[in-house]
């Protein structure tokens, strides 16, 4: 009896330890402060990506520590997935349910945002400017009010590819693809085709998908090489884009190389040697401090202010800390739009009628500008081509718009 | 056995309690404990009595997993019917692993199905027309979805999963109780204990241990329909071989052998990560910290707690908490 006892004191205590509660009127948002919570690779293989969650952080504490946003501080808490949706599931769950996040802010990964948003919906909670750029973010608003994406749809990033491949080569082009082959990498692939349009089928003479979590590409570049072509593709992430250029290099392949924005970093193009990467052309949006034109530009200045206060130890020219930033600079400029009283309501309201032509992370001639009917933040973007260890813009902002 | 009787009620009394003193967010955090609990029973049939080791117990919760997402996403089969179902495919697939089982032991069989567990996300990625590719498949808010994701029957979706899941829990524990105390469980026992003398004693070695691989598999099966069922998602990547590692630690963990201890390993696997957060001036947000203490929690536990726990039930009352 004394043992069953001990027994029921034991459940008891446990269940006290972990019983928690909590009320507010608007979820999140007290007189001094403002939760927003996110998901991301902290760890694993694409833990590159979570620069984005850094930059973000380094940001709202920049603009906290000048006093926050109509009197309140942004209270940034983002949680690890390594990449698996389910487990962003899970810490969207934890989020919304225990932690009472006011909105979830910048969720990396086009299979985790898909993965969450027909819950944060039905929840009624804004998912605001994720750090994803499959087309359907901006699209499908309909069925989904409480999305909006952040980056340039990845269908016209292709789309942009095929066409400088017309526009320079197109009598002469083969073109071969490596694609990651998720919906991330298939939507390029897509856009890429649409943009070929009828030279598709006679241009692209081979793809090759590779698995997220496969160990390399050694395999499917020597593949692509086989088929002959001249021109490459590389629509991937992280270590693989590395891997490609390595491995094609290694094979004595010397194609036209195209590479996509998300792993077109300052950081992943310097490899040994040079002339690896030399003359690849991708596209870009927020400011490289590593590209020489932006050296002594105000924006880079203030990042890197805010990289050596806020985010000790990161590497100032990773470029996903900047595109952290700028997504943090357009959420300060919803949530402040917002207003005093605000309400998860107001926010929609506010990032569906953006316009913002003075963010100091992006390159000349990129803007963010949304509708309630055209939820595609930043709709422009710029070609740069490799040279000589680092990016060199040309050509002007070009359209992205779907 | 009165004792394990009053023990088994008061378990159920606590679960019955607990959503009413719990936030709803721990309930659905308990339903998830609940499915890695069914999956350890599983693994308990199996390593604890039967002897053989599994190391892919986490590619049999795929299994269910998947027969439930796909039914349910594809055919519109409700998520309750999809239960037995996804148990009965994973035991097929238990029953046709324990076969080629039989030829090995030991170190041999746990890399064995440590293949197993390392392969199958590759096969669910390949397959993706079948198996939604590493995009995985949403369950959330489809019409097969009992509640709709929004609650049924008074309850909260959460409320709903935690009851799901613990009544199916009880349930599995009930059968794996019976069948351990039954010809079944002693044969098994006799065999882990000397292969020899079960066969001198007319046990038949070869029927046993293949059937306890499907009994086993089927138990994981059901854990990972409910797993499915619970998150409302599943991909791949969420069945990777770190799974099948936990939940092997988690069996050991919870006195191995004893299905008493099932639900000790399942709330290490689901909440240790939280303890480790806890833990002050470790940055969670960094690669580093987390998996290192991950794995040294791990070590020191398996080392250290079996000892521990089972001196003191060997103290308090041989029959307590014993092994079955």
């Amino acid at each position: 009896m004394t043992r069953n006892l001990c027994a029921i004191a034991v459940a008891a205590l446990l269940v006290a330890g972990i019983a928690t509660a909590s009320t507010t009127a608007t979820p999140g948002v007290s007189a001094t402060t403002i939760t927003l919570g996110s998901s991301g690779p902290l760890t694993g293989e694409a833990a590159a990506a979570a620069g984005v969650l850094r930059g973000a952080e380094g940001y709202f504490k920049y603009v906290n520590a000048r006093g926050g946003v109509n009197g309140r501080k942004i209270d940034f808490k983002y949680l690890d997935d390594a990449y698996d949706p389910s487990r962003t599931v899970q810490n969207v769950r934890q989020l919304i349910q225990q932690d009472n996040v006011f909105a979830l802010f910048s969720v990396v990964g086009t299979n985790g945002n898909l993965a969450i948003r027909d819950y944060a919906n039905a929840a009624g909670v804004p998912t605001v400017f994720s750090a994803a750029g499959a087309t359907t973010f901006g699209r499908d608003y309909v069925k989904y009010p409480w999305t909006i994406g952040y980056l340039p749809p990845y269908g016209e990033e292709g789309e942009l590819y095929a066409k400088h491949i017309l526009a320079t080569n197109g009598k002469k082009a083969k073109v071969a693809v490596l694609y990651q082959s998720d919906d991330y990498g298939k939507d390029l692939l897509a856009g890429f085709r649409r943009g070929l349009g009828a030279k598709a089928r006679t241009s692209i003479v081979q793809t090759v998908g590779y698995d997220p979590t496969a160990s390399d590409v050694q395999s499917q570049v020597a593949q692509l090489k086989a088929s002959g072509a001249n021109t490459l593709c590389i629509f991937a992430f992280g270590k693989f884009a590395i891997q490609a250029f390595q491995y094609a290099n290694k094979l004595g392949w010397k194609p036209q190389i195209y590479i996509n924005d998300v792993a077109s970093a300052s950081s992943i193009m310097q490899i040994n040697p040079r002339s690896t990467a030399e003359g690849s052309i991708s596209i870009v949006w927020g400011k490289d401090p590593a590209t020489p034109k932006f050296k002594n530009d105000a924006g880079t200045a203030l990042a890197a202010k805010i990289i050596k206060t806020y985010i000790p130890g990161a590497n100032p020219s990773d470029g996903f800390l900047i595109a952290g930033m700028a997504e943090a600079f357009s959420m300060v400029d919803a949530l402040k739009a917002a207003g005093k009283n605000l309400t998860r309501k107001s926010l929609m309201s506010a990032v569906t009628h953006m316009i913002e032509a003075n963010i100091p992370f992006l390159v000349p001639g990129v803007t963010v500008h949304t509708t309630p009917t055209f939820r595609f933040p930043i709709s422009a973007v710029q070609l740069q081509r490799w040279h000589n260890g680092h990016w060199e813009l040309f050509g002007g902002a070009q359209s992205a718009k779907p | 056995m009165r004792i394990k009787l009053s023990a088994f009620v008061l378990g159920v009394l606590v679960l019955v309690v607990l959503p009413f003193v719990l936030t709803d967010f721990r309930t659905v955090q308990l339903a998830t404990v609940g499915a890695y609990f069914i999956a350890i029973l599983g693994l308990d049939v199996l390593t604890g009595h039967s002897g053989q080791i599994s190391l892919g117990h986490g590619a049999f919760m795929a299994v269910g997993a998947y027969t439930t997402a796909i039914l349910m996403a594809n055919h519109g089969v409700r998520d309750l019917w999809t239960i037995p179902i996804a148990a009965g495919v994973a035991g097929v697939i238990g029953l046709l692993a324990g076969v080629p089982a039989l030829r090995l032991s030991g170190l041999y069989l746990a890399l064995a199905t440590f293949g197993i567990a390392v392969v199958l996300p590759t096969i669910l990625k390949k397959f993706d027309h079948f198996t939604g590719g590493s995009t995985g498949i949403t369950l959330f808010g489809k019409p097969a979805q009992t509640g709709h994701g929004v609650g049924v029957w008074g309850l909260t979706n959460n409320q709903w999963l935690y009851a799901l899941t613990w009544t199916i829990g009880a349930v599995v524990f009930l059968i794996a109780w019976w069948l351990l105390d039954s010809r079944f469980g002693r044969s098994l026992r006799a065999i882990r204990d000397s292969d020899i003398a079960a066969v001198a004693s007319g046990v038949n070695r070869a029927k046993y241990k293949v059937l306890a691989f499907g009994v086993s598999a089927a138990f994981a099966g059901v854990g990972g329909a409910l797993f499915a069922i619970n998150v409302a998602y599943v991909a791949p990547d969420t069945f990777p071989i770190q799974l099948s590692l936990y939940l092997l630690v988690g069996a050991v963990v919870g006195f191995f052998g004893s299905i008493w201890g099932a639900v000790l390993g399942a709330l290490l696997i689901q909440f240790l990560p939280d303890v480790v957060g806890l833990i002050p001036h470790v940055d969670t947000k960094q690669a580093g910290p987390t998996t290192l203490f991950f794995g040294l929690v791990l070590v020191v536990l398996m080392l250290v707690l079996p000892i521990v726990l089972r001196a003191a039930s060997r103290l308090a009352n041989r029959s307590y908490f014993g092994a079955l």
